[in-house]
């Protein structure tokens, strides 16, 4: 019984599975414009139309969609036009600073956005609560563009604290401390600016399940046996607030690539984002279509993962499936 | 508990702005290093057969690979060869090689290494070069090489002399398939700079003085470029000692004490016209669109004032063959309306203009294309606009992305796009691939038109004329045509401006009809070099 739910479950993952990885073969096929007209639009080289011809010959990639997914089996991802390399090797190397840009910003507002939520329920209707709930609803609907561009201005043009673009200041020759010290440097204002626009929605999530909590019996229990105010927020209460933001996490993580999309590009960040507007910009197609195919991975691997972490955290999440 | 709280979190802030606001001693630039930032980042390998086939990538190579001879502010001066001459009966460019030029593995070049580059280019073709007009070359001893023209090749010193890179014999002679080749090998040439280090996902290239080069010791030990899409702020802050500006953030730098320059009038937005289908196949609707934009509005509205109008004869008003007699089309609504009612429209009761009931309807593309391979939100559209339909056109203004809007460009699917090229201050070899099929049908830049017969033979006549003041002429009445004909309308010529640090002693310019084939971009190596 229990082994038939399993084998349904993951049929069913990878039947999504199976349409992502169509949607990424398909989806940036029907981009208008291709790489050879994007690549030779603003060059000094103007081709006659027999040089046109022998270069879109040489770029013509097969377009059978069983070619693709044996390929993709065979951990063939491709080679890409712009780049003249393996776009496997293209995705690692953007991904790391992918993951430290954004899994930064989410730990961050994720930890931080979680303990104000719960410090702002436990005190509702103080004005301290109600200030900051109109604080972080205000801060909630200012995009990263805006927050961005403001930090740059005032931080990087007018105080000249910190760098306005790139990870880390280009073959600097730098101690292992001072190449960690000169990474967060670099790093500063984009997590802040992406912490900026996580944290609100974080804080006002955890407070609405917070305060519903708060009104459960069980918390009413716990206050009346006399444990200490913070054991009552957190380790009765906060507990049962958790898995909506668990599930936020999750999907935020998933759209890793598309959500720095817009920060990476301000600050000339070197991750997926850069990575995958370059490739739409030259329409590099097996480039395009490497990102879209590994960031559709992410988002079905991680609801797969949310999926086991949620019986985790809640038993009862389990025992109902 | 709570104002603890708040100024636990204050002092936090604090001192992680503190901390990390600090500008690091160690990356601060050793003397020496010169930093340069661009937008993108990537412009491919530096070798002819890896970078981007535009500008920036080409510029990219340059420092690591030379050519026989080089521009600087003036014009042509030597760069491997010290001296060269055309032989008119012989068809033949003698080229005299500075004897102390050597490989950066050490290696002597010899005029055996520039008679195998021109042999290799023919059989693996480099496309920013045109070799079919090279019949052969030879060596005459090894710093004398004589190349021998086909047929006679007006171009000749700009498309090969000034631009294809001479690559080292002994390396590329067993290379066989040279875009896949990307052993250390592939970036030893005779340039100024030693290759080391090209980092994609960053978009970041490192380079190292190459000591024993036959020109003096380059200024800067090593050259970096960084991807910054902030130049003020990049120069501002120091992390950067050249970027290209916005033509607005020259003062604000002046003040900040960088030197800014501008660049002569290389590169020109102009309105790409279908002139394949009616009405716009017609010459006199094309004068009427022309009569009908008023350029210096767009200017003032588009570009804040910072751009100058357009020769409607496309050759840059800059260069040394530009016709001051071309034709002009001066702002004048009234005689644009009486050329399109000369073509059988009549104004229907909304004010726009009808033909056999149908309404003279047009679509016109748009997108952020700008100089240097930049992009740039405008109002161009916007103010087109409003010029055409206030004399009775009606517009469906479509605002794409640049592929998407070159691509329908690129396949007829189009009325009018606002589109635009550099190179018109270069060679005029530009005119035949901006205006002829023959020459430019691969682009989408090009108005690919050939409904003038003596356009296109004197578009033919002079690639072959080796005079240049026979040349001249031919060029001069070229522009002529061109602009009565105006297969596309030439619109202006943005401001294009760079600022750089003078505190690194180094004199940064744009080149006298652009670098190579005309590339707007005031990295020219002979700034670190002379």
């Amino acid at each position: 019984m229990r082994r038939g739910r399993y084998i349904k479950h993951l049929a069913a993952y990878l039947l999504a599975g199976l349409i992502m990885v169509y949607a990424s073969y398909r989806l940036p096929r029907l981009l208008p414009g291709d790489f050879v007209t994007a690549m030779y639009a603003s060059s000094q080289v103007t081709l006659t139309a027999e040089q046109e011809k022998e270069i879109r010959a040489y770029y013509r990639q097969s377009g059978d969609f069983a070619t693709y997914l044996v390929n993709l089996c065979t951990l063939n991802w491709g080679y890409s036009y712009a780049f003249l390399a393996p776009i496997s090797r293209l995705i690692l190397e953007a991904l790391p600073w992918s993951l430290l840009l954004m899994g930064g910003a989410h730990v961050i507002s994720m930890l931080f956005g979680f303990i104000a939520g719960v410090e702002a329920a436990w005190r509702r209707g103080s004005y301290s609560e109600k200030a900051g709930v109109g604080c972080m609803t205000v801060l909630e609907g200012v995009p990263e563009i805006s927050t961005g561009v403001a930090l740059l201005l005032v931080f990087a043009l007018y105080l000249g604290w910190f760098p306005a673009a790139g990870a880390e200041t280009a073959y600097a020759v730098l101690s292992p401390a001072g190449k960690v010290w000169d990474m967060a440097h670099h790093l500063a204002l984009p997590l802040a600016t992406l912490v900026m626009a996580y944290f609100p929605g974080n804080f006002l999530l955890t407070r609405g399940s917070m305060v519903m909590v708060l009104r459960e019996q069980f918390v009413e229990t716990a206050r009346a046996k006399g444990l200490p105010p913070v054991r009552v927020r957190y380790a009765h209460a906060a507990r049962n607030a958790l898995l909506p933001m668990v599930t936020r996490f999750g999907l935020r993580i998933a759209f890793m690539i598309t959500g720095a999309l817009v920060v990476e590009t301000i600050y000339s960040y070197p991750g997926l984002g850069t990575l995958l507007f370059n490739a739409i910009s030259m329409r590099d197609l097996p480039l395009i279509q490497g990102i879209v195919l590994f960031s559709s991975l992410i988002v079905l691997f991680v609801n797969l993962a949310l999926d086991y972490v949620y019986g985790w955290i809640d038993p009862r999440v389990a025992y109902a499936s | 508990m709570r104002s603890s709280l708040f100024r636990g979190g204050c002092v936090l802030f604090s001192l992680a702005a503190l901390v990390l606001g600090c500008p690091p001693d160690s990356s601060a630039s050793p003397v020496g290093e010169i930093r340069i930032a661009d937008s993108k980042g990537d412009w491919g390998y530096p070798n002819p057969y890896r970078h981007y086939p535009r500008g920036p990538g080409y510029i990219r190579m340059s420092w690591v690979f030379d050519t026989l001879v080089w521009k600087d502010q003036q014009g042509y001066i030597p760069a491997l060869a010290e001296a060269w001459s055309f032989d008119e009966e012989k068809l033949a460019f003698t080229f005299t090689l500075n004897a102390k030029a050597t490989w950066h593995d050490g290696e002597p070049l010899t005029a055996e290494d520039v008679v195998f580059s021109l042999d290799y280019f023919k059989k693996h073709p480099y496309r920013w070069i045109t070799i079919d007009h090279v019949g052969r070359s030879e060596a005459k001893g090894p710093h004398q090489v004589i190349v021998y023209l086909a047929r006679p090749y007006s171009p000749f010193l700009s498309d090969i002399g000034g631009t294809m890179p001479v690559l080292p014999k002994h390396i590329w002679e067993s290379v066989e398939d040279p875009e896949r080749y990307n052993d250390p090998g592939a970036f030893i040439g005779s340039g100024p700079y030693i290759f080391r280090d090209f980092d994609k996902a960053k978009g970041t290239y490192l380079y190292e003085s190459f000591h024993r080069y036959y020109q003096g010791r380059p200024k800067g030990d090593r050259l970096i470029y960084v991807r910054s899409a902030k130049p003020l702020i990049s120069l501002t802050t120091g992390q950067v000692d050249l970027a290209n500006i916005k033509p607005d953030m020259a003062g604000l730098l002046k003040r900040k004490g960088m030197v800014t320059i501008k660049n002569e009038r290389g590169w020109n937005k102009k309105l790409m016209i279908n002139h394949r289908k009616p009405p716009f196949n017609d010459r006199h609707f094309r004068q009427a669109l022309a009569h009908a934009i008023n350029r210096q509005e767009i200017i003032e509205k588009s570009k804040r004032g910072y751009a100058e109008p357009a020769s409607y004869g496309l050759l840059s008003s800059d260069h040394e063959m530009y016709n001051p007699e071309t034709p002009t089309y001066p702002y004048n609504p009234e005689k644009a309306r009486r050329l399109i009612e000369s073509l059988g429209y009549r104004r229907g009761p909304d004010g726009y203009y009808l033909r056999d009931d149908c309404p003279l309807t047009l679509e016109l593309l748009c997108s952020n294309i700008t100089v240097a391979g930049e992009s740039v939100a405008d109002r161009d559209g916007e103010v087109i606009k409003g010029q055409l339909e206030s004399i009775g056109i009606q517009v469906d203004l479509v605002n794409m992305e640049q592929a998407t809007t070159d691509s329908r460009v690129k396949k007829w699917e189009f009325d009018l796009a606002v589109s635009g090229h550099g190179g018109i201050s270069g060679d005029p070899r530009i005119l035949n691939e901006m205006i002829s099929s023959q020459y430019g049908a691969g682009s989408v830049n090009s108005a690919r038109y050939d409904a003038n017969p003596e356009l296109n033979r004197l578009l033919k006549a002079q690639m072959f004329e080796m005079d240049q003041e026979k040349r001249k002429d031919l060029v001069f009445k070229i522009q002529e045509l061109h602009a009565q004909d105006l297969p596309a309308i030439p619109l202006y010529y943005p401001d294009s401006l760079a600022a750089y640090n003078p505190d690194k002693g180094i004199t940064w310019f744009y080149t006298k009809g652009g670098i190579s084939k005309g590339i707007p971009i005031p990295q020219n190596k002979m700034s670190l070099v002379k």
